[in-house]
């Protein structure tokens, strides 16, 4: 357990400091470094540019200056990434690709442009029907108008053969991503709900040439070492929703005897649970990896399937149940709720819904819906 | 003095209750005391239902309540969502819904026929729909919490009270009242005003009869009066609603023996 203890603690160190992770990165590195918002940020352009992408998953800071600009009902990561960005914690950043999938973000957009011109906002808008000829046409534009402002901004440039490269080494990662969360279902019990998280969340504040070797190497780790008799029994779940924050929030899963061996996390498995087909040119690559990519609230899938793509992870990874962390107040995954528990009651898995913002003082209510949950399963 | 004893430890946020029982799940001793987590309220109740079941230890116990897992002594901590589903299923052997409405949550718990949780829902750290709803309106209207039911029996229905925030229901109360409405009639709408917090939430689970609501809040005639108006269901309050949660713990005591 030692070599996994010391990988996972690295790892882990990475995500908990993402300001000192990414000046590290800046500096081992040479490259300048891009913020990307979640979710589904074209990070493979920014890469080809000879940029360092960087995550903007908010994080525990707090404060009142975002208030200016967003209401109270806006949801956390936005509210703690505005308050990081209006205190300067970003300004080590060249440029910010902001996406336009919900009523928050469209106003970041614009409100940032006054707030923080400095950090140069690039706007991305993704095609509704993503899956249409027509939808792939304007998309595959619209990746390249990205990539040609963020190259004017950052005084770089891309050729076809340096996004192919970064199309190849993004599908790397995500399919040592994809390993990895594999061996942790194998393997229930042995690392924890926020180890996991944290190894995930690591890949956001380095560069992924670098990530991808040191998952590699603790998942040949995992699949080599024995779950302890104490850690052996918990029930095996899978957590869906935006994250799986605040760090608390893992870790009462734990305390309550619940282990993570799947999830459909904006911040985690939609992230990298698509692979682009090799089609074209690396921009359509990519194209045709979010018109393949289903199951998400902020992607519109006429056919509705999340719910039962949440089902099949359940029966797949052994899953006993669900826990639907509703982050505050995140519309389009409350539009998705009710559609979901519809497929959890059809399949009679058992679930459980709870509602958390990042930055949460007292997690003693969420603690007793959790531990409640893990009572009646 | 009972052959073997079991108790269970309800340490509520204001109200810490305890409840002993023996083999037969009679109870031998209990108490209440105002005074919650974080307070000398645990020790004293536990020291007055020793000594009302004439006892100076237990076999088993089970902490419950918000408190339930600073209180290292227990054998278990069990939530008080379980908990109260288990004491009212022994007592109400028809009951399928619990109504739980605490000092600072309020719970709708659908009940198994063994007495486990089939599915719950709680509110939030909103306090609407809470015993500190209660609280807070007490003091503006300048009564004891204990006086607030017999108020709202005097009074008239037509004022309406925000049942989505606490912080806004206190601002319409004093405009309510600056506007002329009696105390009587604002005391009413503050009581339908919890009742529609929790008939809202219970819709999540659905309510099924038989209905039975325990809690502090349960001692409140005017909003068990108010639940079952909204929802259209009748209502079962048991003689000590308080102490449900500490008997279902003692319940669960008494099954680690086994």
């Amino acid at each position: 357990m030692n070599g996994i203890n010391d990988k996972i603690n690295e790892l882990k160190a990475i995500s908990q400091n993402p300001g000192q992770s990414v000046a590290q990165a800046i500096k081992d590195t040479g490259k300048k470094a891009v913020g990307c918002f979640p979710i589904y940020t074209p990070d493979e352009v920014v890469y080809a540019l000879g940029l360092l992408p960087v995550g903007m998953w908010g994080g525990p800071s707090k404060g009142n200056k975002s208030s200016k600009y967003l209401q109270t009902f806006c949801c956390s990561i936005m509210k703690a990434n505005t308050e990081q960005a209006l205190g300067g914690d970003y300004d080590m950043l060249s440029a910010v690709i902001v996406t336009s999938f919900c009523d928050t973000l469209k106003c970041i957009i614009e409100d940032w442009k006054i707030a923080v011109p400095h950090l140069n906002i690039v706007p991305i808008v993704y095609p509704q029907n993503r899956k249409s000829n027509s939808g792939k046409t304007y998309f595959k534009a619209e990746l390249k108008r990205v990539a040609d402002e963020l190259a004017e901004i950052t005084d770089t440039s891309y050729t076809d053969e340096s996004l192919a490269a970064a199309v190849d080494l993004y599908d790397e990662y995500r399919r040592t991503l994809q390993d990895f969360v594999k061996s942790v279902a194998e393997k229930p019990g042995l690392i924890t709900p926020l180890e996991r998280h944290h190894v995930v969340k690591a890949g956001y504040f380095i560069d992924k040439k670098d990530y991808v070797p040191k998952v590699k190497a603790l998942t040949e780790d995992i699949r080599a070492a024995e779950v302890p008799s104490d850690r052996q029994g918990l029930n095996p779940i899978v957590i869906s929703g935006i994250i799986g924050e605040p760090d608390g929030l893992l870790e009462v899963f734990d305390e309550c005897g619940f282990t993570v061996v799947g999830d459909d996390l904006a911040q985690e498995s939609r992230q990298f649970r698509t692979i682009a087909p090799n089609v074209g040119d690396g921009f359509d690559r990519m194209v045709e990896r979010i018109a393949m990519q289903d199951g998400c609230a902020f992607l519109y899938d006429e056919e509705k399937r999340r719910g039962r793509m949440i089902v099949d992870l359940a029966k797949e990874t052994g899953a006993v149940g669900v826990i639907f962390n509703q982050l505050k107040f995140c519309d389009p995954e409350e539009f998705d709720w009710p559609l979901v528990k519809k497929e959890f009651n059809a399949a009679e898995l058992p679930y459980l819904y709870i509602e958390t913002e990042q930055q949460m003082d007292s997690l003693e209510q969420v603690r007793t819906s959790i531990q409640t949950f893990g009572e009646l399963l | 003095m009972p052959e073997r004893a079991y108790m269970g430890i309800d340490i509520g946020s204001s109200s810490s209750k305890a409840v002993i029982i023996d083999r037969d799940a009679a109870i031998r001793g209990e108490h209440i005391i105002n005074l919650g987590t974080g307070s000398r309220g645990p020790a004293d109740a536990i020291a007055k239902a020793f000594e009302q079941a004439g006892i100076t230890k237990v076999d088993r116990t089970v902490a419950t309540g918000y408190g339930r897992i600073l209180f290292k002594e227990a054998d278990k901590q069990i939530t008080e969502i379980s908990c109260h589903a288990r004491g009212v299923k022994q007592l109400v052997p028809t009951a399928e819904t619990v109504v739980d409405i605490g000092g600072q949550d309020a719970k709708v718990i659908r009940v198994k026929p063994d007495g486990r949780v089939e599915n719950f829902v709680m509110n939030d750290k909103c306090a609407a729909g809470t015993g500190r709803f209660l609280e807070v309106m007490s003091r503006v209207l300048g009564v004891g919490i204990d006086q607030l039911s017999e108020l709202a029996d005097k009074g008239k229905p037509g004022v309406n009270i925000s049942s989505t925030c606490t912080v806004f229901a206190e601002s319409e109360v004093i405009s309510q009242l600056s506007s002329g409405s009696s105390i009587e009639d604002v005391a009413l709408g503050a009581h339908r005003s919890i009742a529609e917090r929790i008939v809202g939430l219970a819709g999540r689970v659905g309510i099924e009869d038989d209905v039975v609501m325990t809690g502090g809040v349960a001692l409140n005639d005017s909003v068990v009066q108010a639940v079952e108006d909204v929802s259209g269901h009748k209502i079962t309050r048991l003689k000590d609603p308080q102490g449900m949660g500490a008997f279902g713990a003692a319940l669960y005591a008494r099954d680690l023996d086994n």
